[in-house]
């Protein structure tokens, strides 16, 4: 051990504090600076608004277009104000989730609204695949990140869409639905919410 | 005795490795997200970003986002090589405890 200590002034101990800093500044550069919990629970809540639209107030037809646009308002309202944390980081891993949510995402609210102005909108097997398509993106985003809780969320959309199929009175549809929408949305946001604060608070008790 | 290895003094300076450490997980990163990360100056950070490029263990781009212009960093193969024969090194000089 003495004899690298001789060699240029190099101490173990420099060395060791050289892996620490490697290890550190690894694992800060993987670190995404996106924060993303508040997306899911924003849609949940406009899943919610749209269901509780169609249940009580009139117009149903125009719930969920309405809804729907009034939340890509807000979201990008958000979006363009959230504060920047870092600088432009740019990695495969944000690129392929950025893809999987555009895609999909994008998909999702075409398919949501063309069901709905169609007339499908009551229909079982029409609503399922909404789940499914949530459930899709979930997953897919589960196994970039390999993060189990999205995989339960992924399950959580892809039970309700299965079991929307056998049950399919208005009232248990309209129970999946929400169910699926409650813990597959409002509840991991807010568990990403939980977790993004609590990164954010390690990374300042590092600093 | 194996003769021990030599630790390259471009990596081996604090903020360069910080910088090289950073750049390993990213495709690229811009000044002010490697300067906020590894708590440096722009000046200081400026200097060794210098140093990492005449060694071409990083490749420098600059380019406007919008109106403001951005100086963007990638880690070249040439740095991943460098990186990489630092960290063993380090396992050899470290008796293998990596």
């Amino acid at each position: 051990m003495a004899d690298f200590e001789r060699q240029g002034g190099v101490t173990r101990a420099e060395l060791v504090q050289r892996v620490a800093l490697m290890e550190e500044m690894i694992a800060e550069g993987r670190q995404s600076t996106a924060r993303y919990g508040w997306m899911f629970v924003l849609w949940g809540l406009t899943y919610f608004a749209a269901i509780a639209w169609t249940v009580a107030l009139p117009y149903t037809e125009w719930a969920w277009p309405v809804c729907i646009a009034a939340c890509s308002v807000v979201f990008g309202i958000v979006r363009t104000r959230q504060p920047r944390t870092g600088g432009k980081i740019d990695n495969l891993r944000r690129h392929s989730l950025d893809a999987v949510w555009q895609v999909i995402g994008g998909g999702i609210v075409l398919y949501l609204i063309a069901v709905i102005v169609s007339g499908h909108g009551k229909e079982p097997g029409y609503l399922a695949a909404v789940l499914f398509f949530n459930g899709l993106a979930n997953g897919v985003s589960a196994r970039i990140l390999r993060w189990w809780p999205q995989g339960a969320a992924a399950a959580i959309w892809w039970g309700c869409g299965t079991a929307m199929l056998f049950f399919t009175t208005r009232t248990e549809v309209l129970a999946l639905f929400l169910t699926a929408t409650f813990c597959g949305m409002i509840l991991f946001g807010l568990y990403a919410m939980w977790l993004e604060r609590h990164d954010a608070g390690m990374v300042q008790a590092h600093a | 005795m194996p003769e021990l290895p030599e630790l390259d003094p471009v990596v081996h300076g604090k903020l360069r490795l910080a910088v090289l450490s950073l750049l390993v997980g990213v495709e690229e990163a811009d000044f002010t997200w490697l300067r906020d990360k590894t708590g440096s100056t722009d000046g200081n950070l400026g200097a060794q970003m210098m140093k990492l490029e005449e060694a071409g263990y990083v490749a420098m781009q600059k380019r406007f986002a919008g109106r403001k212009p951005q100086t963007l960093y990638r880690m070249t193969p040439a740095g991943r090589k460098a990186l990489a024969k630092y960290v063993s090194a380090l396992k050899l000089l470290l008796g293998g405890a990596l």
